[in-house]
Parts: structure tokens; sequence; C-alpha cells
């Protein structure tokens, strides 16, 4: 294993938290992305009682290189699943859950009932939650897209992942115009719903590109950005082409916030839900004041 | 004397490389401060010591990888 640059080196935050987070995962059979995607930042989420949830199994129908998430027919969705989730979301005490899934291009809605059943089950035992979504592109069902947004959800999310350039090689199944569509669309017919989308830098994107990307979300709306490093999960994924230092992360930022996007996260080790509570509620107060009510009063 | 143990890095990753040893056997050791540098597929960690004392065994050196759950090294 080689070394990283300076900036990927962090602080092991292992406590008793993380085997409590493990321990309800475990005892209700819910998937995470965390562990999906070996992401590095799994035990300090965990340990801090937060967890993505990983909807209508383990396998994908789609094979994006980049990605650890197995590939193959998956399994019919479980029934019980949005009981379990949010059974597990109410014992590990979320004020904030984010809902994600594997790509469905096997089932007729790509899966979006499964979502809307997930925000209705957590609704149903816990109303005080919020809730992210972070879907897949539903095969460019506009419709499907659209009943997910539907279930209300705080923030609607979906990646495009990378730059239009690279989609061919690194998404072959995916299209970048058809994921613009999807947001923009959700965007039109829900004009006070947060939407949200995710780039990973260090595929071998050039700066243009990335100033591309976030103006083409821009266009279609887009409120929130999440910017982060690349990290090769296995042998079997694409090589991580570059380690974008912290300073291009930040001129990012700051691009992407004087484009007009609401909140920018951008760092080596943002993903697309870690820390999305406290993105989501410095945006509250950004936009609303304390209180989203109080504000709207 | 306790048992310094490579605790889980990251969900689905079930071992590490042993990069840096900030201490040296015989020196003494505060908890919570960096003992070991790991280093997995995605990212570098620094773990820090589980608790103070001296630091007595290293069993996996610079280099050599581990499993979670493996015994790194003994504190006393």
């Amino acid at each position: 294993m080689k070394q990283h640059p300076y900036w990927l080196k962090k602080r092991l935050d292992f406590n008793e938290g993380f085997l409590k987070t493990k321990a309800i995962l475990k005892r209700f059979g819910v998937n995470t992305v965390c562990e999906s995607s070996r992401c590095p930042n799994s035990v300090e989420c965990f340990s801090k009682n937060f967890a993505t949830f990983l909807i209508l199994g383990t396998r994908c129908t789609r094979s994006c290189r980049y990605c650890s998430v197995r590939s193959g027919i998956p399994q019919p969705p479980d029934i019980e699943e949005p009981r379990k989730v949010s059974d597990s979301v109410v014992e590990m005490g979320l004020k904030y859950a984010v809902i994600t899934s594997v790509t469905r291009d096997d089932l007729p809605d790509g899966g979006s009932s499964q979502f809307v059943k997930v925000v209705e089950a957590i609704r149903m035992k816990a109303p005080h939650i919020k809730i992210e979504l972070l879907v897949p592109d539903f095969a460019g069902k506009l419709e499907e897209a659209q009943k997910t947004a539907q279930s209300r959800p705080e923030v609607f999310g979906h990646n495009l992942e990378t730059v239009q350039r690279l989609f061919t090689y690194l998404r072959p199944k995916a299209d970048y115009r058809r994921s613009l569509e999807l947001l923009k669309s959700v965007k039109d017919k829900n004009s006070a719903l947060i939407t949200k989308s995710g780039i990973m830098l260090g595929l071998g994107e050039k700066e243009e590109e990335v100033v591309e990307t976030m103006g083409d979300l821009r266009e279609g709306g887009c409120d929130l950005l999440t910017l982060g490093q690349y990290l090769r999960p296995s042998a079997d994924n694409v090589p991580v082409v570059e380690y974008v230092p912290p300073d291009e992360f930040k001129k990012y930022r700051e691009m992407g916030m004087s484009m007009g996007f609401k909140h920018v996260s951008s760092g080596p080790f943002v993903r697309s839900s870690y820390f999305a509570e406290e993105s989501y509620n410095e945006l509250m107060e950004v936009s609303y004041g304390k209180c989203r009510v109080a504000a709207a009063c | 004397m306790a048992n310094v143990v490579l605790p889980p890095l990251a969900e689905g990753v079930d071992k590490a490389n042993v990069s840096y040893w900030h201490r040296s056997i015989g020196d003494a050791v505060k908890e919570g401060e960096d003992l070991v540098e790991l280093v997995t597929d995605k990212a570098t960690f620094n773990m820090p010591s589980p608790l103070s004392g001296k630091l007595k065994e290293i069993l996996v050196n610079d280099g050599e990888e581990a499993k979670v759950g493996q015994v790194l090294a003994t504190i006393e």
C-alpha cells in the first residue's frame, strides 16, 4: 500500500459508539453504503452514531468503474426493509437520516416505491427526523424520480459523480444529461425542495470541466454541492489519477458559492453524506434563520 | 499489561499496513497521543494510544501488514 499525501491522513476516531451502531445495524439487518463503499469516514461516522442506509439490496445492476458495490442480479426488494430501516433510525436516535440505494434497472419503477415506503415508515415512527434521499437515475424515468420527491424528503440528492467527458468510461450505463435533467425536473416541479448533487475529484477531470459541471447543476437549480477526493476502493477499481490538494477544494467551494449554490462542502474526505446533517443545518440557519417555520411566518 | 489491537479502520476493510511507529520500545506513551500510523487503500490513519504506560513490545513492525483484531503492541 502506498503512502497518501499528508491531507489524506486522519486521526482514527474509534469509540464505543462504533460498536453500538454496528450492533443496531446488524440487529435490524440493514445495509449501509459506508460498508459497501469501504468509506474511510465510516469508523468516525459510526462512532458518532451516524450511518447512510443502503436500500434495495447490496447488488447493483450497474458497474461504475470507481464503485466497490458489487454488481450482479439483485434480490427482489425486501418488503420488511422500510420497517427495518425506520427501526434502525429510531434506535440510533438519528435526527437526520440519509437513505440511498443501489441502482435497480431490473425493477419497473427503479425502486422508487421502496424509497417512498422507507420515508413513510420513518415519518410514521418519528416525524421529527429529517430525511435526505440520494437516489439513482431511475434509467431516466422522471416520473419515478418525481414520486420519490413527492415523499417530501428535506433534501433530494442525485450525484453526477464525475464530469460529462468521463461518463462514458466511468459510468457506461449512466448519462450526464439524463442525470442533470432528473435534478432539474424535480426542482421544476417542487421548487421548495432542496436538491443536492456530488462530484468526485481526482478521476482525471480538468478544472474547466468541474466548473462547467457546477454551472450545469446550477442551471437546473441545484442547491447543495459536495466535492470530495476519489479514493480507490480496491484493485478492481480505476486508479486515482490525481490527489487534489486542499487549496483546490477550497477554491472550488468559493467558486460554487459565487455561482449560487446555497451550500458547498468541498474537501478531500467529503462524501455526499459526510456531515450531511451539519450541512443541512448550516443551510437552514443561513437561509431561514434558526427556525425554518419562524422564517416563513 | 495491555494489548494494542488493530481496530476497524473503515467498514469493509479488514487489514492495514503499519507504516510508522511514533514511539519506540521502552518509550513512555500517553493515552490519546499518536502511537502508530496505519495505511489502507483509501487513507492513512493515526491511531492514538489507548492508554498511558510504557511501550513494551512492538509485534507488527513498519511495513508489515496486520488484520483487524490483531495485537500490534503491548503497553505496561
